[in-house]
């Protein structure tokens, strides 16, 4: 059935009569306008990358960030409508304050997700307002060592909490992805707005979901990711972009558990290896003479 | 005009996942006359030209200082912006009461980006029918941004809105490589040179309907930074530089070249 | 028996007489957070030529008891920056909180706004002096609500030119910097030492980070021979360009107390 000319997508929160919310789903669709974003978890940490197309010469290079922290161990990124994403990244700020204000210990991952998707949702409910014409993921590292409350002056008992099973671990890499609707899952591996079905397929094709966990590693999973975003930027439709990636280790690994840009040379190394890979399969493709070196 | 279902609010999606309401807003920004800036590696310059109703009222001002080191070039509905540049004033002196310092200019210019938003997602409001370009200067050096109805911000090395600024931009797209490393007078030069690709024909600047803002930092050998504050400069104070650039042909006078958004309503 | 919710707990009207209601009077001014409680003594610092030395015990005192032992007091900022606390350690932890969320919010906007800046340009963050700024509104700000934060604070790093910077700040709002500053008791005892060697700006350009140290660790032990709510546990902290330095274990060596025999004047000695 379409949408269009029965009256049931003129306004948000009316349902059609096979139950959808059209708004909601034309809000996707600025979704799918907008560049591409990926997440990838991986073993050890979590990359998000962006394509950011570049729609004036006169823009400054490398000033205008589409992924932001959160608190302090939390990334986002997101597809569709820029100022929309804002919006949500200072909510996000927000929900990870007020968690702070009242547990003393930063926010999960997993709650972040949970009240930014009841965030979300919350907009698709009246006629008075219109849903987010974003998709957004979030990467984020919960610590796995016993954190200090905030505030605390000293070192406490001794003898440390009780209550623990002996060899379990806690906290570790994790990924979301939230979309207009509010709804949002889980995933190994997360693709959203212009090219994401291109994306998901490279996606499964990783190695992240296996039975012992992902087997790729953080510095593998920059690689694939700008790989990925250059494979999924479609060079026809659009013109130049600029490749912007973050990444979030343990407190052991290369960031400390903090949300970070991935450092510029690596960033640059992992875009050499982007072109050369796609070099490589045109020329596959083309069965052309092989490429020196 | 044409119409559709659509368009009624800024709360409702078109079926492509458009919000017909902003991107009518951002028409209203093409209402208004042309504004220039550019950012240097020591300087950031607003250039503007001035409209008058009639031959013998006074002309509408189009920079306004926000504060010691920010200014902002208005184009599009004047009282939307004044109510921005209120805000921005007032974020600048808290900021500068609390902790005692310039606010930092992507601060200042997100802020009225948030503002901006959310006058596109919530019935009964209507999106800023103005379009700014924010110049100032920071610990990080000068800064140009541009702010659209959307709540879209964006720092850019040079920009232009307003009636007829595809020509402005497009004299700067040419010589953008080159603003980095211009001098103060350089940066204004180029400015007015973009500005007058914008005019229509057989108008010219005059001390009249042009106005220079400029904002500097200058980082002396010792490492020390000389800021120099925004000043928007009008009337003979600018008869100097809109001479420097009479009859000037570099940059290459682009005449004939794409009408930009076609939507002529200088005249 | 009265057995009212009201009476349970208070002595018996039977066995005691009449409990003296007035005590629990609710009417008058709220005067919650209006005393300290658990507190913390001085704290002390001093410039030296490439930064600013800060000190003060581990102690938390509730009244004359010394309750807790390994009190931290000194506390980074943005890793540029140190604030020492003296007075009531529960306001301290509010305001350790509060800077904690004023430091994530920073590095929002740092990250934001150093973007596209070559060589990610330091400077653009918060400073100390910005720091004391900020603190000084907001205790003045909550002494004018009659709920004051019951602390005396010191703000030690670098200003907006880069030069040491060491600001106070108290509970009611009063906020001044100096090249040496002490609070608490330390103001009568370890303020006139370090004024000795650091009277002016200039005088403290001149002494070096082994020196302004060797100073505070001496005020230190004046503070503990002198100060009934001291400790002779203490941490120590050193602010540089570099960044922060904190050690939260340090110890008063070489103590004597034969002084202590000669001193007259208190207790039931008899001149």
């Amino acid at each position: 059935m379409t949408s269009i000319g029965t009256g049931y997508d003129l306004a948000n929160s009316i349902f059609s009569p096979d139950g959808r919310n059209f708004q909601v789903e034309y809000a996707v669709k600025a979704v799918e306008n907008g560049g591409t974003s990926i997440g990838i978890r991986c073993k050890d940490g979590v990359v998000l990358a962006v394509e950011k197309i570049i729609t004036s010469k006169l823009l400054k290079p490398g000033a205008n960030k589409r992924i932001a922290t959160v608190d302090r161990h939390l990334g986002v990124v997101y597809s569709g409508m820029v100022p929309d994403g804002r919006h949500f990244i200072e909510r996000a700020r927000d929900e990870a304050r007020a968690w702070r204000d009242t547990f003393k210990t930063p926010i999960s991952t997993a709650d972040l997700a949970s009240r930014m998707g009841g965030y979300l949702q919350a907009y698709t409910l009246y006629q008075s307002v219109r849903p987010f014409g974003i998709t957004a993921i979030i990467g984020g590292f919960d610590s796995p060592a016993e954190l200090p409350v905030d505030g605390e002056v000293g070192s406490g008992p001794a003898c440390g909490a009780g209550g623990k099973v002996a060899g379990k671990t806690h906290g570790g890499p994790f990924l979301y992805m939230i979309e207009p609707s509010g709804l949002y899952w889980g995933y190994y591996g997360a693709a959203t707005g212009k090219g994401r079905q291109a994306a998901k397929a490279e996606l499964e094709k990783l190695d992240l979901g296996g039975p012992g966990g992902p087997a790729l590693t953080l510095e593998q999973a920059v690689k694939e990711a700008a790989r990925i975003i250059y494979l999924s930027h479609d060079e026809s439709k659009d013109k130049e972009f600029e490749l912007e990636m973050t990444w979030i280790s343990g407190p052991d690994g290369p960031t400390k558990g903090l949300h970070q840009e991935v450092p510029k040379e690596l960033r640059e190394e992992a875009e050499r290896l982007a072109k050369k890979a796609m070099e490589a399969d045109e020329e596959d493709e083309g069965k052309e003479e092989k490429m020196e070196e | 005009m044409f119409r559709n279902n659509y368009d009624n609010d800024s709360v409702t999606f078109s079926p492509q996942g458009r919000i017909f309401q902003v991107e009518y807003a951002a028409e209203a920004v093409k209402q208004g006359s042309v504004v220039v800036g550019i950012a240097s590696k020591t300087h950031a310059v607003l250039v503007a030209i001035k409209r008058n109703a009639e031959e013998l009222s006074s002309y509408q001002k189009k920079l306004f200082p926000i504060d010691e080191h920010v200014g902002i070039a208005i184009a599009g509905l004047t009282s939307d912006a004044r109510v921005l540049s209120n805000f921005m004033k007032q974020q600048c002196l808290g900021h500068r009461l609390t902790y005692g310092r310039n606010i930092p200019v992507r601060t200042l210019v997100e802020m009225i980006g948030s503002k901006a938003q959310i006058n596109t997602q919530h019935y009964g409001k209507r999106p800023y029918g103005v379009g700014l370009l924010v110049a100032g200067v920071d610990d990080h050096g000068p800064h140009l941004f541009e702010f659209q109805p959307s709540g879209m911000t964006e720092e850019m090395i040079a920009f232009a809105i307003g009636a007829r600024s595809q020509m402005a931009r497009t004299y700067l797209e040419k010589n953008v490589a080159k603003f980095a490393d211009c001098d103060r007078e350089e940066l204004i030069r180029h400015g007015l040179r973009a500005l007058k690709e914008s005019l229509v024909q057989d108008r010219e600047l005059t001390v009249d309907n042009t106005s220079v803002g400029v904002a500097g930092s200058v980082k002396a050998d010792d490492g020390s930074v000389k800021v120099e504050p925004f000043k928007v400069y009008d009337g003979q104070d600018v008869a100097a530089w809109i001479e420097s650039v009479a009859d000037d042909k570099e940059g290459g006078a682009s005449a004939g070249e794409g009408e930009g958004e076609g939507m002529e309503v200088d005249s | 028996m009265d057995h009212r919710p009201q009476a349970w707990g208070r002595p018996r009207d039977d066995v005691y007489g009449p409990y003296d209601a007035s005590y629990l009077q609710t009417s008058g001014p709220k005067t919650a957070t209006q005393s300290p409680v658990v507190t913390g003594t001085s704290v002390i610092a001093i410039k030296f030529k490439d930064g600013v030395v800060m000190a003060a015990d581990n102690l938390a005192s509730y009244g004359s008891l010394a309750r807790f032992t390994d009190v931290k007091r000194l506390r980074p900022f943005l890793s540029t920056s140190v604030v020492g606390f003296g007075g009531d350690v529960s306001d301290m932890q509010y305001l350790d909180r509060h800077l904690t969320e004023l430091a994530i919010d920073e590095a929002y906007e740092h990250e934001s706004s150093a973007a596209g800046t070559s060589g990610g340009a330091p400077g653009g963050q918060l400073n100390a002096a910005n720091l004391h700024k900020y603190l000084s509104k907001l205790m003045y700000r909550r002494r004018n609500d009659f709920d004051p934060l019951w602390n005396q604070v010191l703000v030690a790093g670098f200003d907006g030119a880069g030069k040491p910077f060491l600001g106070s700040v108290d509970l009611r709002g009063t906020a001044f910097a100096a090249p040496s500053l002490a609070s608490g008791f330390g103001a009568m005892l370890a303020q006139p030492i370090m004024r000795r060697h650091a009277a002016t700006d200039a005088d403290a350009a001149a002494l070096s980070r082994e020196q302004a140290v060797q100073i505070v660790r001496d005020c230190m032990k004046v503070l503990f021979y002198r100060d009934a709510r001291s400790l002779d546990r203490y941490s120590l902290a050193v602010v540089t360009r570099d960044g922060v330095e904190i050690s939260e274990d340090e110890r008063l060596e070489q103590q004597s107390w034969a002084f202590a025999e000669r001193v007259r004047g208190y207790g039931t000695q008899v001149v």
